[in-house]
């Protein structure tokens, strides 16, 4: 969306306009769903060919939003909190009153996950196969759902959590909780990868920015403001705003469109201008806005490919549209909103083949590949003892004096502080070598000990003297090479004085 | 005014245009598109090297017929199946690898061990033995079986050739009709002469000489290697030996390169194997390392890449020419001392000769797949491969793909060779620690090999 006058601003434009200005199927986006039974949760498929929708009330819908086609509708008569599909709309999981259920495209219930109790989000990590859920009791938890297997519970001692989001690009689990902090949390830590105090009171929703890697985040807290983070530098917000009524709900679309839902409107800012540190605190430049006053606002996602953002609210979900959030080009190989059964057979069958571990989710998902850590074979031991042979390369090119020490060096100047401890160390050890030395020098023992030292070839030893024995005459060449320089270059009065043969 | 473009994705350029078309597909290489790829990528390589694993059965038959231990084995130029084998009971058989039949059978070719065997040409087989006799067989399809006398028919010889002591490995010139055999003397003959027209034996030498092989692409060049562990390189043009070198040990087998003709390759005595290059004799240029025993027989894959070896640890192994350590290994529980070993002239399959009498049919690539491939699984075969590689420094893929199973005994006998090497080394550094510097300096393990040259 762009305009062409000065005086034109973007955020102008309502929805009918949009509407009327572009095509049919692109209008097709555009949507109101009028349904009873409380506040909704929306959720798209990966390929976002598919939305699942689940009422506070028990009403559980799923369907192909594109050509319109029912696949599922359940009225499961108890409190619903979240629902989110699973690898693909084969499946997707519910989570309800007391434990997370999950269904299969067609509504049958497969399984109820009873050690998810009182769940209140639900997070499905794609590559991993982990269903992720944290509820009133505080545990986040995750589960494969492909072996079934319950792979971690953590216990957040935070409290009930009603905040949880993904990073989609390393699978790390961002929650927020009631004290203001939020944490991010990988299955295989016990505690907390990061822990942040963010808000002046509870969080109320997280996202994580999809069209950066992961690198910004954004929070909004009860306490009425909106805040921006860097991911890679956690001190203080780039950016924090208040805007109008508290509970605000945030999503990131992929091209890195940032929606708000608050006070009664959706607000939509676009890159790069959220990025942009300010320090006060008002809103990033708005690019499109939307009134939306059935309150409260349950959820607000983009739909992956397709400049739509449903919204959940009291009374039913709306989608509108926003020209420019979706990401125009899928890959098939990924995601492809237009595959057959066949070809979503196929895809299942590989991502099950490629499935990650668990315990290799971390904050960094590039460390894969990466250098070794040192060896550990001559760690600990006395240096001396190890044979010549055994040693480390590195370690045996410096006894023979053939290493390249232009790197150390270097680090040695950029470090003074380190240099300067050390120059005390050495005057320090040299006083106290002295000292050693001076006593005893001439015991029958001592002498003994020498003489049978005497006959020991150390090959460390061997090259340290020959290393000396350069240096020397090498400083002894540049010393007489100073001299003669000096000689030539500044003739004084006192060189008559000189002897000259 | 105001522009507004919003995304659509019409199915018509997303969906194949008739049915049965294939589906079109896009690409984004953004890599924000494709999250977890070094991870899944690295799952798949792990992925592709266990089901290397899972599917190496190299092993693919026995041909029986021997009742005695296979000692010689030998391929038949220009062909790809057949291969001929002689036994310690005087038996030479004419084996046919693919269709796993015998095309000829000579029992009691030789009183006692048949000791050398060699094609003349396509049809003809030179074999010798320990009964000092050279004899040549024609078994081509259409050759007259000798029925006159009582029993099952028996091919005859079509030239006896009277030597003088026992023989113990003869060998033909790739392109004269002429060949060399080996008892303690160095002999040439010609085909069509009944005795030896030349005597190439190393003036001194008094041991018996037990291997002589022709270089097959610069073919008046003759190497052989004896009991008194030497090494000898001989030229019938001038008819005399030129080298000589003594190594530490005795060899028991040696192959020349097929594609780099100064490459020579040394089965010895002391577990090891030796790649020499003929022009520079003082030190080999490469060592191999993995048998826990003395290893008996040696051969080049005709590409030259590769090579393989049996050893008296009943084991067989692929090498890759230049790479000293982890040859592939093959073994089964009812394979005894592997006294030949030969290569196909196809490069895919090897052939062993062992103590208990069989012929066995390996693949020369374990996990390599028989049979018709289709372009779709080849180029999958390629992918993995090229993951394989990629990823072999990764701890746990490397290991997967080092990781061998080997019988116990050979297990066992190969950490206490690791232990005995260790403790040597040991020994050694304390040793030169306390002496005078300089003099005694650790010696490459390439410089022991070979003891003395001589010319």
């Amino acid at each position: 969306m762009e305009v062409e006058g000065d005086m034109d601003r973007t955020w102008r434009i309502s929805q009918d306009e949009i509407v009327n200005s572009i095509g049919v199927e692109a209008a097709r986006g555009r949507k109101e769903l009028a349904l009873d039974g409380g506040p909704y949760r929306v959720k798209y498929t990966r390929n976002g060919r598919h939305i699942a929708i689940v009422g506070q009330k028990g009403h559980t819908a799923t369907f192909d939003w594109k050509t319109g086609t029912m696949h599922s509708e359940l009225q499961l008569r108890e409190t619903c909190r979240d629902i989110t599909f699973l690898q693909d709309h084969s499946h997707y999981a519910v989570a309800q009153k007391k434990y997370v259920f999950i269904y299969d495209r067609d509504g049958v219930e497969l399984h109820s996950l009873k050690s998810h109790i009182e769940p209140t989000r639900l997070e499905f990590l794609p590559f991993h196969w982990l269903l992720a859920s944290v509820g009133n009791t505080g545990y986040l938890k995750y589960q494969d759902t492909s072996t079934g297997k319950l792979v971690a519970e953590h216990r957040t001692k935070l409290g009930a959590c009603v905040t949880m989001t993904q990073n989609v690009h390393n699978a790390v689990i961002h929650l927020g909780h009631q004290n203001g902090t939020v944490t991010l949390w990988t299955p295989n830590l016990p505690h907390p990868a990061v822990r942040l105090l963010a808000h002046l009171g509870p969080v109320f929703s997280v996202s994580v920015d999809q069209s950066t890697g992961g690198r910004y985040m954004a929070t909004a807290g009860v306490d009425g403001t909106v805040k921006l983070w860097d991911c890679r530098s956690w001190g203080e917000p780039l950016r924090s705003w208040t805007p109008r009524g508290s509970h605000a709900i945030l999503a990131w679309s992929q091209r890195g469109c940032l929606a708000v839902a608050s006070g009664g409107a959706i607000n939509v800012y676009s890159r790069p201008s959220i990025y942009t540190p300010y320090p006060a605190p008002s809103p990033p430049p708005l690019y499109m806005t939307h009134p939306q006053p059935m309150k409260p606002h349950a959820s607000l996602t983009f739909c992956p490919f397709q400049d739509v953002l449903a919204i959940g609210h009291a009374a039913g979900v709306s989608c509108i549209l926003v020209p420019g959030a979706g990401e125009p080009n899928f890959d098939s190989s990924e995601a492809d909103p237009f595959e057959g059964s066949k070809a979503r057979r196929e895809r299942e069958v590989k991502s099950l083949l490629d499935k990650v571990p668990s315990d290799m989710i971390t904050l960094n998902p590039e460390f894969l590949g990466g250098l070794a850590p040192p060896t550990k074979l001559t760690e600990g031991m006395d240096p001396g003892m190890i044979p010549f042979a055994r040693r480390p390369r590195l370690d045996r090119l410096h006894v023979q004096g053939k290493a390249d020490t232009a790197e150390d060096r270097l680090s040695d100047g950029m470090a003074v502080d380190s240099s300067a401890d050390r120059g005390v160390v050495s005057k320090h050890d040299r006083e106290e070598r002295e000292k050693r030395k001076m006593r005893g020098k001439g015991k029958s023992l001592k002498r003994y000990l020498r003489k049978q030292r005497k006959n020991v070839i150390d090959p460390r030893a061997v090259a340290l003297r020959e290393h000396l024995a350069k240096q020397r005459a090498e400083g002894e060449r540049t010393r007489v090479t100073v001299h003669d320089t000096s000689k030539s270059e500044q003739p004084s009065a006192l060189n008559r004085f000189h002897y000259r043969p | 005014m105001v522009k507004i473009s919003v995304l659509q994705h019409p199915s018509s350029s997303y969906l194949p245009e008739r049915p049965g078309d294939p589906t079109p597909t896009h690409r984004n290489l953004d890599p924000l598109q494709h999250p977890f790829a070094r991870a899944r990528e690295r799952i798949r390589a792990l992925n592709a090297a266990k089901m290397e694993r899972m599917f190496s059965k190299p092993f693919i038959t026995a041909l029986e017929g021997h009742s005695d231990a296979v000692e010689v084995l030998s391929r038949r130029p220009n062909s790809i199946t057949d291969i001929a084998s002689a036994s310690w009971d005087g038996e030479v058989t004419l084996h046919n690898a693919g269709r796993r039949k015998h095309l000829a059978k000579i029992t009691g070719a030789h009183q006692g061990k048949v000791s050398g065997l060699c094609w003349a040409d396509e049809n003809r087989i030179l074999s010798c033995g320990v009964d000092r006799n050279i004899k040549m067989w024609n078994v081509s399809q259409e050759a007259p079986l000798d029925s006159s006398e009582p029993g099952p028919s028996q091919p005859k010889p079509l030239v006896v050739f009277p030597g003088k002591g026992t023989l113990h490995s003869i060998d033909h010139h790739s392109m004269d009709p002429i060949f060399a055999t080996s008892s303690t003397l160095v002999q040439i003959w010609d085909e069509t002469k009944s005795a030896p027209v030349m005597d190439i034996t190393f003036s001194t030498s008094a041991e018996s000489v037990t291997r002589v092989r022709f270089n097959p692409s610069e073919p008046s060049v003759l190497a052989s290697i004896g009991s008194d562990r030497t090494f000898i390189l001989y030229d019938i043009r001038t008819g005399k030996a030129e080298r000589r070198i003594v190594m530490q040990m005795k060899n028991n087998d040696l192959s020349w390169s097929p594609t780099f003709p100064t490459n020579i390759l040394l089965a010895s005595e002391d577990h090891n194997l030796y790649t020499f290059d003929i022009r520079r004799l003082n030190t080999p240029t490469q060592i191999y390392k993995a048998h826990v025993s003395a290893v008996t027989s040696c051969d080049w894959s005709p590409t030259g890449t590769e090579f393989v070896s049996g050893g008296w640890d009943r084991t067989l192994r692929i090498w890759q020419e230049g790479r000293g350590t982890h040859p592939e290994v093959y073994h089964t529980k009812r394979m005894q001392r592997v006294l030949a070993t030969a290569f196909t002239a196809d490069a895919r399959f090897v052939l062993s000769g062992s103590d208990d009498g069989n012929v066995r049919v390996w693949k020369a690539d374990a996990s390599e797949k028989l049979g018709v491939i289709t372009a779709r699984e080849r180029s999958a075969i390629e992918y993995r491969n090229a993951l394989k590689e990629r990823w072999k420094m990764d701890f746990e893929i490397g290991k997967v793909q080092r990781s061998r199973h080997i019988p116990k005994p050979v297990y066992k006998a190969a950490q206490l060779k690791r232990t005995i090497e260790e403790a040597q080394r040991v020994k050694e550094e304390r040793r030169r620690r306390h002496t005078r510097a300089g003099e005694s300096k650790p010696k490459a393990e390439r410089k022991k090999a070979v003891i003395a040259e001589q010319s």
